[in-house]
């Protein structure tokens, strides 16, 4: 049986390298037609919740056969192997968040715990339930974070932060307005659930899909923001209160006058909506006309052009 | 070092670490059968 596992630990070792390498190929060949900021993949971190499997069938086992000692060591250490997982994945989300966006605070370092977290639990079970020595348990620990931290790496310690044009360090307020967006978006999305209306419902979708366009343009250049204040204090919240209104108002009596209102807004709203898309998209083609001028004008003076 | 070796190393490592550590705790015999008390009574005399 052990040298069956031996066995498997070696195929596991030689096939990782070509997996890596196929996967390698396949993003360069991938990013050739994309040079976007890379999303958060939803494979990423999944290798810690499918390796330690092994611990949680030792803890059935431990349970079949009556050995309570074996259930709690494998079940504890199993426990902590799932929690460390769930924070490195957690970190890897956040990562990628912080990366997308120009402004972002210092994420909470998920990964340097989840990293402690694995390590702790590889000492741990390699002291309680393989039989390891105590010195042996702690060395198993420490590769084992020093491979999370190799692998998946530090979490960002620094804030990204935003000065605006005069100078004047803005980051806490462009923060607050994302957020506050964000809290807006989410609410018209709590609100849709209790419409039973498909008609309605696919209507707010498509308009809480603009929203969210507008808003990832806003998170990428917040020089956009002053541009959009209308869209985020206005039309934004605005959306929100009217559907929540309705939400809490239609099932209780439905008048078609007030659909017919309703379904006017939600016209008005998408179009307003789609018209700030549009405004957000010129001014970006704008900035760059003008970046090009400028380094043309700069080209011909010293001579070049 | 390239960063693609860092990873692969770091993985090797999480696999050698995680992985057989994990395969061991599930390979590891089980309760000692003999230590348990026997059902049958003991022969007299």
């Amino acid at each position: 049986m052990t040298r069956f596992f031996w066995l498997v630990s070696a195929g596991l070792l030689l096939a990782l390298p070509l997996v890596l390498l196929l996967r390698r190929r396949l993003v360069i060949v991938a990013e050739r037609y994309k040079h976007l900021a890379r999303p958060f993949s939803p494979m990423a971190g999944l290798l810690m919740f499918w390796l330690p499997l092994p611990v949680l069938l030792a803890a059935i086992g431990s349970l079949i056969d009556g050995d309570l000692m074996g259930l709690f060591n494998n079940g504890v250490g199993y426990s902590l192997f799932l929690g460390g997982a769930m924070l490195l994945r957690r970190g890897l989300r956040s990562e990628a968040d912080y990366s997308r966006r120009q402004v972002a605070k210092t994420p909470w370092p998920f990964k340097a715990l989840g990293g402690g977290l694995i390590g702790l639990a590889t000492g741990m079970v390699a002291w309680t339930s393989a039989g390891h020595s105590p010195i042996m348990s702690i060395i198993f620990g420490s590769l084992a974070l020093l491979g999370c931290y190799l692998t998946y790496g530090f979490d960002p310690r620094t804030a990204k932060r935003f000065t605006d044009r005069d100078g004047i360090d803005s980051t806490d307020r462009v923060l607050h307005a994302l957020t506050q967006a964000e809290n807006s978006i989410a609410a018209i999305e709590q609100a849709i659930r209790n419409i039973h209306n498909a008609e309605v419902n696919s209507r707010l979708r498509r308009i809480v899909g603009q929203a969210r366009q507008i808003l990832t343009m806003l998170e990428e250049d917040p020089r956009d923001l002053r541009r959009a204040r209308k869209f985020l204090n206005v039309y934004l919240d605005g959306a929100k209160q009217v559907t929540e209104g309705y939400a809490r108002t239609h099932g209780r009596a439905q008048t078609p006058e007030l659909e017919n209102n309703f379904r006017q807004v939600l016209a008005t709203i998408e179009q307003v909506f789609g018209e700030q898309q549009q405004k957000l998209l010129e001014a970006d083609v704008t900035d760059l006309d003008v970046q090009i001028e400028v380094l043309n004008t700069q080209l011909k003076r010293e001579g070049v052009a | 070092m390239p960063n693609f070796l860092v990873k692969l190393i770091g993985l090797l490592l999480i696999v050698a670490t995680v992985g057989v550590v994990s395969c061991q705790a599930l390979a590891a015999p089980g309760p000692d059968v003999a230590a348990a008390p026997s059902a049958l009574p003991a022969p007299r005399g």
